[in-house]
Protein backbone atom coordinates (compact mmCIF):
# COMPACT_ATOMS: atom_id res chain seq x y z
CA UNK A 1 0.00 0.00 0.00
CA UNK A 2 1.10 3.53 -0.66
CA UNK A 3 1.67 5.40 1.91
CA UNK A 4 0.38 8.83 1.52
CA UNK A 5 2.32 11.52 2.51
CA UNK A 6 4.31 9.77 5.67
CA UNK A 7 3.02 8.26 9.00
CA UNK A 8 0.18 5.66 9.17
CA UNK A 9 -2.82 7.76 10.81
CA UNK A 10 -5.83 5.56 10.67
CA UNK A 11 -8.77 7.85 11.26
CA UNK A 12 -12.13 7.17 11.27
CA UNK A 13 -14.31 9.51 8.93
CA UNK A 14 -18.12 10.48 9.90
CA UNK A 15 -20.87 11.93 7.37
CA UNK A 16 -24.18 12.46 8.69
CA UNK A 17 -27.33 12.92 6.40
CA UNK A 18 -30.87 13.16 6.59
CA UNK A 19 -31.29 9.28 5.88
CA UNK A 20 -28.05 7.46 7.04
CA UNK A 21 -25.60 8.31 9.13
CA UNK A 22 -21.68 6.90 7.16
CA UNK A 23 -18.50 5.70 9.24
CA UNK A 24 -15.88 4.19 8.21
CA UNK A 25 -11.90 4.09 8.08
CA UNK A 26 -10.25 7.03 6.08
CA UNK A 27 -8.00 5.81 3.13
CA UNK A 28 -11.28 3.08 2.41
CA UNK A 29 -13.31 3.95 -0.54
CA UNK A 30 -16.93 2.62 0.98
CA UNK A 31 -17.93 3.52 4.24
CA UNK A 32 -18.10 0.46 6.61
CA UNK A 33 -21.18 1.13 8.52
CA UNK A 34 -23.90 3.10 6.83
CA UNK A 35 -27.22 3.24 9.64
CA UNK A 36 -30.29 4.72 9.26
CA UNK A 37 -30.02 8.33 11.18
CA UNK A 38 -33.69 8.09 12.52
CA UNK A 39 -33.73 5.77 15.39
CA UNK A 40 -36.71 3.79 17.08
CA UNK A 41 -37.18 5.02 21.03
CA UNK A 42 -39.95 3.64 23.37
CA UNK A 43 -41.37 6.14 25.87
CA UNK A 44 -41.28 5.90 29.60
CA UNK A 45 -44.82 6.28 29.57
CA UNK A 46 -45.83 3.61 27.21
CA UNK A 47 -43.09 1.13 28.44
CA UNK A 48 -44.76 0.10 32.33
CA UNK A 49 -46.64 -2.12 30.50
CA UNK A 50 -46.53 -5.81 29.23
CA UNK A 51 -42.32 -5.54 29.60
CA UNK A 52 -41.06 -5.20 26.15
CA UNK A 53 -39.15 -8.45 25.19
CA UNK A 54 -36.45 -6.66 22.92
CA UNK A 55 -35.00 -4.79 25.15
CA UNK A 56 -31.66 -6.90 25.31
CA UNK A 57 -31.70 -6.88 21.54
CA UNK A 58 -28.51 -5.09 19.33
CA UNK A 59 -29.10 -2.01 18.93
CA UNK A 60 -30.98 -0.99 22.17
CA UNK A 61 -29.39 1.74 24.26
CA UNK A 62 -30.03 4.42 26.68
CA UNK A 63 -30.92 8.28 25.84
CA UNK A 64 -32.03 11.01 28.39
CA UNK A 65 -35.18 10.96 29.31
CA UNK A 66 -35.84 7.91 26.66
CA UNK A 67 -36.66 4.68 27.93
CA UNK A 68 -35.13 2.71 25.26
CA UNK A 69 -33.57 3.59 22.13
CA UNK A 70 -32.84 1.85 18.95
CA UNK A 71 -30.65 2.69 16.85
CA UNK A 72 -28.87 0.68 13.15
CA UNK A 73 -30.34 -1.49 11.38
CA UNK A 74 -32.20 -3.79 13.63
CA UNK A 75 -33.63 -0.44 15.54
CA UNK A 76 -36.34 1.83 13.78
CA UNK A 77 -36.93 -0.78 10.96
CA UNK A 78 -37.83 -3.59 13.42
CA UNK A 79 -41.58 -3.11 14.46
CA UNK A 80 -41.92 -3.08 18.24
CA UNK A 81 -44.88 -2.04 20.27
CA UNK A 82 -45.31 1.36 20.80
CA UNK A 83 -42.12 2.56 19.12
CA UNK A 84 -41.57 6.35 18.12
CA UNK A 85 -39.55 7.05 15.44
CA UNK A 86 -37.06 10.13 15.75
CA UNK A 87 -34.77 12.18 13.99
CA UNK A 88 -32.17 14.00 15.01
CA UNK A 89 -31.52 15.80 11.63
CA UNK A 90 -33.67 18.71 10.11
CA UNK A 91 -33.19 20.04 7.04
CA UNK A 92 -30.14 18.72 7.01
CA UNK A 93 -29.03 20.25 10.16
CA UNK A 94 -28.38 18.16 13.41
CA UNK A 95 -31.29 19.57 15.16
CA UNK A 96 -31.36 17.52 18.23
CA UNK A 97 -27.89 16.92 19.81
CA UNK A 98 -29.46 14.29 22.50
CA UNK A 99 -29.01 10.84 20.43
CA UNK A 100 -26.26 11.90 18.56
CA UNK A 101 -23.72 10.56 20.64
CA UNK A 102 -25.59 7.05 21.23
CA UNK A 103 -26.41 7.27 17.31
CA UNK A 104 -22.70 7.48 16.63
CA UNK A 105 -21.09 5.50 19.39
CA UNK A 106 -23.31 2.21 17.34
CA UNK A 107 -22.06 3.02 14.09
CA UNK A 108 -18.07 3.17 15.54
CA UNK A 109 -18.52 0.08 18.46
CA UNK A 110 -21.64 -2.12 17.29
CA UNK A 111 -20.71 -1.55 13.55
CA UNK A 112 -16.92 -1.23 13.29
CA UNK A 113 -16.02 -2.55 16.52
CA UNK A 114 -13.45 0.01 17.32
CA UNK A 115 -13.09 2.86 19.67
CA UNK A 116 -13.18 6.39 19.04
CA UNK A 117 -10.47 7.18 21.92
CA UNK A 118 -7.58 5.83 19.87
CA UNK A 119 -8.49 7.80 16.10
CA UNK A 120 -8.33 11.27 14.94
CA UNK A 121 -12.05 11.44 13.30
CA UNK A 122 -12.90 14.18 10.67
CA UNK A 123 -16.66 15.09 11.08
CA UNK A 124 -18.56 16.44 7.75
CA UNK A 125 -20.91 19.56 7.95
CA UNK A 126 -23.02 20.93 5.15
CA UNK A 127 -22.64 24.31 3.93
CA UNK A 128 -25.07 25.88 6.38
CA UNK A 129 -23.88 24.29 9.38
CA UNK A 130 -24.15 26.92 12.52
CA UNK A 131 -20.79 27.74 14.43
CA UNK A 132 -22.91 26.67 17.78
CA UNK A 133 -23.12 23.57 15.76
CA UNK A 134 -19.87 22.55 14.91
CA UNK A 135 -18.56 23.78 18.10
CA UNK A 136 -21.39 21.35 19.77
CA UNK A 137 -19.83 18.53 17.78
CA UNK A 138 -16.39 19.21 18.81
CA UNK A 139 -17.41 19.26 22.35
CA UNK A 140 -19.10 15.57 21.75
CA UNK A 141 -16.11 14.05 20.19
CA UNK A 142 -13.55 15.53 22.78
CA UNK A 143 -15.33 14.87 26.07
CA UNK A 144 -17.35 12.09 25.29
CA UNK A 145 -15.92 10.24 22.84
CA UNK A 146 -12.26 11.21 23.82
CA UNK A 147 -11.15 10.92 20.66
CA UNK A 148 -7.23 12.45 20.21
CA UNK A 149 -8.07 14.94 17.22
CA UNK A 150 -10.48 16.16 15.24
CA UNK A 151 -11.52 18.06 11.95
CA UNK A 152 -14.53 19.06 10.88
CA UNK A 153 -14.84 19.21 6.83
CA UNK A 154 -17.68 20.92 4.79
CA UNK A 155 -18.92 18.32 2.24
CA UNK A 156 -19.65 20.82 -0.59
CA UNK A 157 -15.54 21.29 -0.57
CA UNK A 158 -15.00 17.65 0.00
CA UNK A 159 -16.86 16.85 -3.34
CA UNK A 160 -15.36 19.71 -5.18
CA UNK A 161 -11.87 18.04 -4.65
CA UNK A 162 -13.29 14.61 -5.08
CA UNK A 163 -14.61 15.83 -8.66
CA UNK A 164 -10.41 17.09 -9.01
CA UNK A 165 -11.23 20.66 -9.04
CA UNK A 166 -10.83 23.67 -6.83
CA UNK A 167 -13.50 25.27 -7.97
CA UNK A 168 -17.10 24.41 -8.56
CA UNK A 169 -20.99 24.50 -8.74
CA UNK A 170 -21.80 21.60 -6.62
CA UNK A 171 -25.40 20.75 -6.90
CA UNK A 172 -26.01 18.29 -3.97
CA UNK A 173 -29.58 16.28 -3.81
CA UNK A 174 -30.36 14.94 -0.72
CA UNK A 175 -33.59 12.78 0.99
CA UNK A 176 -34.55 16.10 2.25
CA UNK A 177 -32.23 18.87 1.63
CA UNK A 178 -31.81 19.85 -2.76
CA UNK A 179 -28.74 22.60 -2.49
CA UNK A 180 -26.70 24.62 -5.00
CA UNK A 181 -23.55 25.85 -3.43
CA UNK A 182 -20.31 27.96 -5.49
CA UNK A 183 -16.95 26.51 -4.34
CA UNK A 184 -14.36 28.79 -5.69
CA UNK A 185 -10.41 28.01 -4.33
CA UNK A 186 -11.54 25.94 -1.98
CA UNK A 187 -13.78 28.18 -0.15
CA UNK A 188 -17.53 28.26 -0.36
CA UNK A 189 -18.73 31.45 -1.56
CA UNK A 190 -21.69 32.38 1.38
CA UNK A 191 -23.42 34.57 -0.58
CA UNK A 192 -24.34 32.15 -3.60
CA UNK A 193 -25.72 29.29 -1.14
CA UNK A 194 -28.71 28.06 -1.65
CA UNK A 195 -30.49 25.38 -0.81
CA UNK A 196 -34.34 24.44 -0.63
CA UNK A 197 -36.39 21.26 0.81
CA UNK A 198 -37.52 20.50 -2.34
CA UNK A 199 -36.69 16.26 -1.91
CA UNK A 200 -39.58 16.87 0.56
CA UNK A 201 -42.24 18.37 -2.33
CA UNK A 202 -41.02 15.88 -4.63
CA UNK A 203 -41.81 12.91 -1.95
CA UNK A 204 -45.28 14.65 -1.10
CA UNK A 205 -46.26 14.59 -4.86
CA UNK A 206 -45.42 10.83 -5.28
CA UNK A 207 -47.35 10.21 -2.35
CA UNK A 208 -50.41 12.18 -3.32
CA UNK A 209 -49.91 10.11 -6.87
CA UNK A 210 -49.78 6.85 -5.18
CA UNK A 211 -52.63 7.20 -2.40
CA UNK A 212 -54.95 9.25 -4.48
CA UNK A 213 -57.74 7.01 -6.30
CA UNK A 214 -58.14 7.71 -9.91
CA UNK A 215 -59.96 6.30 -12.74
CA UNK A 216 -58.12 3.49 -13.82
CA UNK A 217 -56.71 2.19 -10.23
CA UNK A 218 -57.81 2.18 -6.69
CA UNK A 219 -55.31 4.14 -4.34
CA UNK A 220 -52.43 2.11 -2.72
CA UNK A 221 -52.17 1.49 0.65
CA UNK A 222 -48.66 1.99 2.39
CA UNK A 223 -48.93 -0.78 5.01
CA UNK A 224 -45.48 -2.09 5.65
CA UNK A 225 -44.67 -5.66 5.30
CA UNK A 226 -44.70 -5.97 9.43
CA UNK A 227 -48.72 -5.00 9.78
CA UNK A 228 -49.31 -7.22 7.23
CA UNK A 229 -50.26 -10.75 8.22
CA UNK A 230 -51.56 -12.84 4.27
CA UNK A 231 -51.87 -11.49 1.04
CA UNK A 232 -53.06 -12.97 -2.17
CA UNK A 233 -52.45 -12.32 -5.44
CA UNK A 234 -54.27 -9.91 -7.71
CA UNK A 235 -54.55 -9.00 -11.25
CA UNK A 236 -52.83 -5.24 -12.12
CA UNK A 237 -54.93 -2.24 -10.36
CA UNK A 238 -57.43 -4.50 -8.65
CA UNK A 239 -58.21 -4.02 -5.30
CA UNK A 240 -55.46 -6.30 -3.10
CA UNK A 241 -56.63 -9.00 -0.75
CA UNK A 242 -54.94 -8.94 2.30
CA UNK A 243 -54.90 -9.15 6.24
CA UNK A 244 -53.66 -6.55 8.49
CA UNK A 245 -51.63 -8.37 11.96
CA UNK A 246 -54.67 -6.68 14.55
CA UNK A 247 -52.52 -7.68 17.07
CA UNK A 248 -49.99 -4.95 16.20
CA UNK A 249 -51.98 -2.53 15.50
CA UNK A 250 -53.13 -0.91 18.51
CA UNK A 251 -49.46 -0.71 19.29
CA UNK A 252 -48.23 1.08 16.24
CA UNK A 253 -47.71 4.18 17.04
CA UNK A 254 -48.19 7.27 14.49
CA UNK A 255 -44.66 8.22 14.08
CA UNK A 256 -43.16 4.65 13.37
CA UNK A 257 -45.83 4.62 11.14
CA UNK A 258 -45.68 7.40 9.42
CA UNK A 259 -41.70 7.09 8.73
CA UNK A 260 -42.26 2.86 7.25
CA UNK A 261 -45.23 4.41 4.52
CA UNK A 262 -42.33 7.07 3.71
CA UNK A 263 -40.05 4.63 3.17
CA UNK A 264 -42.36 2.40 0.76
CA UNK A 265 -43.13 6.01 -1.28
CA UNK A 266 -39.41 6.04 -1.35
CA UNK A 267 -38.40 2.45 -2.45
CA UNK A 268 -41.34 3.06 -5.28
CA UNK A 269 -40.35 6.25 -6.04
CA UNK A 270 -36.12 4.62 -6.72
CA UNK A 271 -38.03 2.05 -8.43
CA UNK A 272 -40.54 3.44 -10.56
CA UNK A 273 -40.13 7.29 -10.93
CA UNK A 274 -38.14 9.16 -13.52
CA UNK A 275 -37.83 12.85 -15.20
CA UNK A 276 -37.52 13.19 -19.18
CA UNK A 277 -34.52 14.16 -20.28
CA UNK A 278 -35.78 17.08 -22.98
CA UNK A 279 -38.98 18.15 -20.67
CA UNK A 280 -42.55 17.13 -20.47
CA UNK A 281 -43.67 15.99 -23.75
CA UNK A 282 -47.03 14.14 -24.27
CA UNK A 283 -45.89 12.90 -27.39
CA UNK A 284 -42.38 11.02 -25.90
CA UNK A 285 -44.38 10.15 -23.33
CA UNK A 286 -46.48 7.91 -24.94
CA UNK A 287 -42.69 5.76 -26.69
CA UNK A 288 -41.69 5.55 -22.94
CA UNK A 289 -42.11 2.28 -21.01
CA UNK A 290 -44.74 1.58 -18.14
CA UNK A 291 -43.66 0.10 -14.65
CA UNK A 292 -44.86 -2.27 -12.73
CA UNK A 293 -44.57 -2.14 -9.18
CA UNK A 294 -45.88 -4.06 -6.57
CA UNK A 295 -46.62 -3.29 -2.71
CA UNK A 296 -46.20 -5.02 0.64
CA UNK A 297 -50.08 -5.33 0.01
CA UNK A 298 -49.82 -7.56 -3.12
CA UNK A 299 -51.54 -4.03 -4.55
CA UNK A 300 -49.36 -4.08 -8.20
CA UNK A 301 -50.00 -1.49 -10.99
CA UNK A 302 -48.47 -0.17 -14.23
CA UNK A 303 -47.37 3.52 -14.21
CA UNK A 304 -47.10 5.26 -17.57
CA UNK A 305 -46.34 8.54 -17.76
CA UNK A 306 -47.70 9.68 -14.23
CA UNK A 307 -44.18 7.79 -13.24
CA UNK A 308 -42.40 11.06 -14.71
CA UNK A 309 -44.53 13.61 -13.28
CA UNK A 310 -42.42 13.11 -9.82
CA UNK A 311 -39.40 13.81 -11.59
CA UNK A 312 -40.71 17.04 -13.24
CA UNK A 313 -41.01 18.43 -9.77
CA UNK A 314 -37.20 19.12 -9.60
CA UNK A 315 -37.32 21.22 -12.56
CA UNK A 316 -41.04 22.76 -12.69
CA UNK A 317 -43.66 23.97 -10.60
CA UNK A 318 -47.11 24.39 -12.09
CA UNK A 319 -48.30 27.47 -12.05
CA UNK A 320 -50.22 27.10 -8.82
CA UNK A 321 -47.64 25.90 -7.29
CA UNK A 322 -45.20 28.82 -8.20
CA UNK A 323 -47.22 31.34 -7.27
CA UNK A 324 -47.05 30.34 -3.64
CA UNK A 325 -43.87 31.55 -1.93
CA UNK A 326 -43.50 28.91 0.48
CA UNK A 327 -42.90 26.39 -2.53
CA UNK A 328 -39.23 24.97 -1.96
CA UNK A 329 -37.11 26.42 -5.18
CA UNK A 330 -36.42 24.04 -7.86
CA UNK A 331 -33.30 23.01 -9.04
CA UNK A 332 -33.46 25.63 -11.71
CA UNK A 333 -34.11 28.22 -9.58
CA UNK A 334 -31.68 27.49 -7.28
CA UNK A 335 -28.68 27.62 -9.67
CA UNK A 336 -30.18 31.10 -11.55
CA UNK A 337 -30.03 32.53 -7.69
CA UNK A 338 -27.00 31.34 -6.34
CA UNK A 339 -25.29 32.13 -9.55
CA UNK A 340 -27.19 35.59 -9.67
CA UNK A 341 -25.45 36.21 -6.24
CA UNK A 342 -22.25 35.44 -7.45
CA UNK A 343 -20.04 38.33 -9.49
CA UNK A 344 -20.26 37.94 -12.84
CA UNK A 345 -16.95 36.88 -14.01
CA UNK A 346 -17.02 33.85 -11.89
CA UNK A 347 -20.12 32.84 -13.12
CA UNK A 348 -18.48 31.08 -16.42
CA UNK A 349 -16.26 29.59 -14.32
CA UNK A 350 -18.97 28.09 -11.75
CA UNK A 351 -21.20 26.69 -14.99
CA UNK A 352 -18.51 25.24 -16.37
CA UNK A 353 -17.88 22.90 -13.45
CA UNK A 354 -20.86 22.03 -11.91
CA UNK A 355 -20.26 19.18 -9.57
CA UNK A 356 -23.59 16.77 -9.21
CA UNK A 357 -23.62 14.48 -5.91
CA UNK A 358 -26.18 13.21 -3.25
CA UNK A 359 -27.80 9.82 -3.62
CA UNK A 360 -31.09 12.15 -4.71
CA UNK A 361 -29.42 12.80 -7.91
CA UNK A 362 -29.16 9.40 -8.66
CA UNK A 363 -32.98 9.62 -9.54
CA UNK A 364 -33.63 7.77 -12.73
CA UNK A 365 -33.21 10.77 -15.65
CA UNK A 366 -31.76 13.86 -13.33
CA UNK A 367 -28.30 13.88 -14.64
CA UNK A 368 -29.38 14.37 -18.37
CA UNK A 369 -32.50 16.67 -17.51
CA UNK A 370 -29.87 18.66 -15.60
CA UNK A 371 -27.84 18.89 -18.84
CA UNK A 372 -30.44 20.34 -20.92
CA UNK A 373 -32.43 22.86 -18.67
CA UNK A 374 -28.49 24.41 -18.62
CA UNK A 375 -28.08 23.81 -22.18
CA UNK A 376 -30.97 26.24 -22.24
CA UNK A 377 -29.35 29.12 -20.41
CA UNK A 378 -25.23 28.64 -21.03
CA UNK A 379 -23.49 28.15 -24.07
CA UNK A 380 -20.81 26.40 -22.53
CA UNK A 381 -21.42 24.12 -19.07
CA UNK A 382 -20.26 21.12 -17.83
CA UNK A 383 -21.48 18.12 -15.33
CA UNK A 384 -19.21 15.99 -13.60
CA UNK A 385 -21.49 13.55 -12.24
CA UNK A 386 -19.60 10.43 -11.24
CA UNK A 387 -21.05 7.13 -12.81
CA UNK A 388 -20.04 4.84 -10.01
CA UNK A 389 -23.40 5.84 -7.36
CA UNK A 390 -21.13 5.32 -4.49
CA UNK A 391 -18.82 8.00 -5.18
CA UNK A 392 -22.35 9.63 -6.16
CA UNK A 393 -24.19 8.65 -2.48
CA UNK A 394 -21.27 8.89 -0.36
CA UNK A 395 -19.26 11.71 -2.06
CA UNK A 396 -18.43 13.99 0.96
CA UNK A 397 -17.53 10.92 2.98
CA UNK A 398 -15.68 9.75 0.23
CA UNK A 399 -13.38 13.03 0.13
CA UNK A 400 -12.90 13.29 4.02
CA UNK A 401 -11.86 9.79 4.10
CA UNK A 402 -8.95 10.10 1.50
CA UNK A 403 -7.75 13.95 2.89
CA UNK A 404 -8.12 12.43 6.62
CA UNK A 405 -5.70 9.54 5.05
CA UNK A 406 -2.95 11.67 4.37
CA UNK A 407 -0.17 12.25 6.32
CA UNK A 408 0.76 15.55 5.51
CA UNK A 409 -2.93 16.47 6.49
CA UNK A 410 -1.95 16.11 10.45
CA UNK A 411 -1.41 19.90 10.48
CA UNK A 412 -4.78 20.66 10.61
CA UNK A 413 -6.38 18.23 13.32
CA UNK A 414 -6.99 20.30 16.14
CA UNK A 415 -5.51 18.16 19.11
CA UNK A 416 -6.48 17.09 22.15
CA UNK A 417 -4.20 19.48 23.89
CA UNK A 418 -5.02 21.99 21.90
CA UNK A 419 -8.92 21.81 22.60
CA UNK A 420 -8.10 21.79 26.44
CA UNK A 421 -6.09 24.90 25.84
CA UNK A 422 -7.93 27.09 23.43
CA UNK A 423 -11.61 25.39 23.66
CA UNK A 424 -14.13 26.08 21.38
CA UNK A 425 -12.69 29.02 19.45
CA UNK A 426 -9.87 26.62 17.55
CA UNK A 427 -12.77 25.32 15.75
CA UNK A 428 -13.39 28.51 13.81
CA UNK A 429 -10.11 29.06 13.22
CA UNK A 430 -8.68 25.98 12.40
CA UNK A 431 -11.98 24.65 10.22
CA UNK A 432 -12.47 27.36 8.03
CA UNK B 1 -8.89 25.40 4.22
CA UNK B 2 -9.34 22.07 4.31
CA UNK B 3 -6.24 21.14 2.33
CA UNK B 4 -3.98 17.85 1.93
CA UNK B 5 -1.04 19.71 3.77
CA UNK B 6 1.14 18.39 1.22
CA UNK B 7 4.18 21.09 0.64
CA UNK B 8 6.17 22.67 -2.30
CA UNK B 9 9.60 21.30 -3.14
CA UNK B 10 11.43 25.10 -3.45
CA UNK B 11 12.73 23.38 -6.92
CA UNK B 12 9.58 24.17 -8.37
CA UNK B 13 9.74 27.98 -7.17
CA UNK B 14 12.68 28.45 -8.90
CA UNK B 15 11.78 26.97 -12.05
CA UNK B 16 8.86 29.34 -12.20
CA UNK B 17 11.15 32.07 -11.58
CA UNK B 18 13.25 30.88 -14.45
CA UNK B 19 10.06 30.79 -16.71
CA UNK B 20 8.93 34.55 -15.22
CA UNK B 21 12.20 36.15 -16.15
CA UNK B 22 14.52 34.07 -18.15
CA UNK B 23 11.92 34.60 -20.62
CA UNK B 24 12.88 30.98 -22.41
CA UNK B 25 10.60 28.56 -20.86
CA UNK B 26 7.29 28.01 -22.17
CA UNK B 27 6.08 25.66 -19.55
CA UNK B 28 6.53 23.29 -16.89
CA UNK B 29 4.51 20.57 -15.67
CA UNK B 30 4.34 19.89 -11.79
CA UNK B 31 3.68 16.42 -9.61
CA UNK B 32 3.46 14.65 -6.20
CA UNK B 33 6.59 13.14 -5.36
CA UNK B 34 6.79 9.18 -5.14
CA UNK B 35 6.11 9.19 -1.28
CA UNK B 36 3.49 12.28 -1.61
CA UNK B 37 4.93 14.21 0.87
CA UNK B 38 5.52 17.52 -1.49
CA UNK B 39 5.13 18.86 -5.16
CA UNK B 40 7.99 18.75 -7.11
CA UNK B 41 8.84 19.91 -11.09
CA UNK B 42 8.56 17.07 -13.57
CA UNK B 43 9.40 18.63 -16.55
CA UNK B 44 10.61 22.40 -17.93
CA UNK B 45 9.93 22.47 -22.04
CA UNK B 46 11.36 25.73 -24.17
CA UNK B 47 8.69 23.95 -26.69
CA UNK B 48 6.86 27.07 -28.03
CA UNK B 49 4.03 24.18 -29.61
CA UNK B 50 1.18 24.04 -27.56
CA UNK B 51 0.60 20.90 -28.76
CA UNK B 52 3.79 19.51 -27.10
CA UNK B 53 2.47 21.19 -24.12
CA UNK B 54 -0.81 19.20 -24.34
CA UNK B 55 1.17 15.87 -24.67
CA UNK B 56 2.39 15.94 -21.63
CA UNK B 57 -0.86 16.07 -19.84
CA UNK B 58 -1.26 12.16 -19.05
CA UNK B 59 -4.49 11.10 -20.11
CA UNK B 60 -5.22 9.40 -16.62
CA UNK B 61 -3.06 11.62 -13.54
CA UNK B 62 -3.37 14.70 -12.42
CA UNK B 63 -0.18 17.29 -12.71
CA UNK B 64 -0.25 21.08 -12.22
CA UNK B 65 1.07 23.37 -15.43
CA UNK B 66 2.43 26.50 -15.49
CA UNK B 67 2.49 27.95 -19.15
CA UNK B 68 3.54 31.15 -21.09
CA UNK B 69 0.94 32.19 -23.18
CA UNK B 70 2.08 34.28 -25.77
CA UNK B 71 -0.90 36.02 -28.20
CA UNK B 72 -2.06 38.66 -30.48
CA UNK B 73 -4.44 41.15 -28.79
CA UNK B 74 -6.45 42.67 -31.54
CA UNK B 75 -5.03 46.83 -31.69
CA UNK B 76 -2.65 45.80 -29.28
CA UNK B 77 0.39 44.09 -30.51
CA UNK B 78 1.43 40.79 -28.83
CA UNK B 79 0.63 40.04 -25.11
CA UNK B 80 1.82 37.51 -22.69
CA UNK B 81 -0.17 35.78 -19.70
CA UNK B 82 1.28 33.41 -17.52
CA UNK B 83 -1.59 30.65 -16.78
CA UNK B 84 -1.81 27.98 -14.06
CA UNK B 85 -3.48 24.75 -14.92
CA UNK B 86 -5.04 22.11 -12.84
CA UNK B 87 -5.05 18.93 -14.80
CA UNK B 88 -7.46 16.53 -13.32
CA UNK B 89 -8.64 14.21 -15.95
CA UNK B 90 -11.57 12.15 -15.19
CA UNK B 91 -10.07 9.12 -15.88
CA UNK B 92 -7.48 9.56 -12.75
CA UNK B 93 -8.53 7.71 -9.86
CA UNK B 94 -10.51 9.65 -7.24
CA UNK B 95 -7.88 9.66 -4.79
CA UNK B 96 -5.39 11.52 -6.75
CA UNK B 97 -8.18 14.07 -8.02
CA UNK B 98 -9.00 14.31 -4.66
CA UNK B 99 -5.27 14.58 -3.78
CA UNK B 100 -4.49 17.24 -6.25
CA UNK B 101 -7.42 19.80 -5.89
CA UNK B 102 -7.12 19.85 -2.49
CA UNK B 103 -3.43 21.09 -2.81
CA UNK B 104 -3.46 23.56 -5.54
CA UNK B 105 -3.95 26.14 -3.52
CA UNK B 106 -0.56 25.47 -1.84
CA UNK B 107 1.44 25.81 -5.28
CA UNK B 108 -0.65 28.43 -6.63
CA UNK B 109 -0.41 30.78 -4.05
CA UNK B 110 3.47 30.05 -3.67
CA UNK B 111 3.78 31.58 -7.94
CA UNK B 112 2.89 35.63 -7.51
CA UNK B 113 2.35 36.87 -11.57
CA UNK B 114 -0.43 34.14 -12.55
CA UNK B 115 -3.19 35.91 -14.49
CA UNK B 116 -5.12 32.94 -15.72
CA UNK B 117 -6.61 29.93 -13.79
CA UNK B 118 -7.26 27.35 -16.14
CA UNK B 119 -9.20 23.95 -14.32
CA UNK B 120 -8.88 21.24 -17.27
CA UNK B 121 -10.36 17.42 -16.60
CA UNK B 122 -10.50 16.62 -20.88
CA UNK B 123 -8.38 18.26 -23.53
CA UNK B 124 -11.31 20.55 -24.65
CA UNK B 125 -10.97 22.90 -21.43
CA UNK B 126 -7.18 23.16 -21.53
CA UNK B 127 -7.57 23.82 -25.72
CA UNK B 128 -5.62 26.34 -27.48
CA UNK B 129 -8.78 28.15 -28.26
CA UNK B 130 -10.33 27.87 -24.64
CA UNK B 131 -7.00 29.78 -23.12
CA UNK B 132 -6.64 32.13 -25.88
CA UNK B 133 -10.29 33.03 -25.31
CA UNK B 134 -9.68 33.37 -20.99
CA UNK B 135 -6.49 35.36 -22.08
CA UNK B 136 -8.10 37.71 -24.49
CA UNK B 137 -10.73 38.42 -21.71
CA UNK B 138 -8.94 39.43 -19.11
CA UNK B 139 -6.64 42.59 -19.01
Amino acid sequence: MVNYGGDEVSALVIDIGSSSLRAGYAGDDTPKAIIPSPYGYIPPSAFSGDGDATMNENGASEVAGKAKSYFGHSGPSIWRANMEIGNPISDGLIADFGPIPALIRHALEDVMHCSASEHPILVTEPSWNTPANRERMAEIMFEEFQVPAFYIANTSVLNTFAAGKGSALVIDIGQSVASVVPVVDGFVLRKGLQFSSLPKLVHAHARHLLTTPNPVRPPADLYPYQLISSKQAVEPNAHPRYTLREDRLAGTTRSWREWYEAREVEEWVQTVAGVLDQGWNDQLLQHRQHKQYEFPTGYNAWFGPERFGVGEMYFHHTPQLAGNPDIPKHIPGLITDSLKACDPELRQVLISNVVLTGGGSLFSGLADRLGSELARSFPHFKIHAPGNPIERRYGGWLGGSILASLGTFHQLWISREEWQEHGKAIVGQRCK
Amino acid sequence: MASSGIGVHPGCLQDYQTLKLGKKLKYIIFKFSPDFKEIVTEKTSESDKYEDFLADLPEDQCRFAVYDFHFQKEGAGQRNKVCFFLWNPDAATIKSRMLTASSKEALRKSFDGIHIDVQGSDLSEVSYENVLEKASRSF
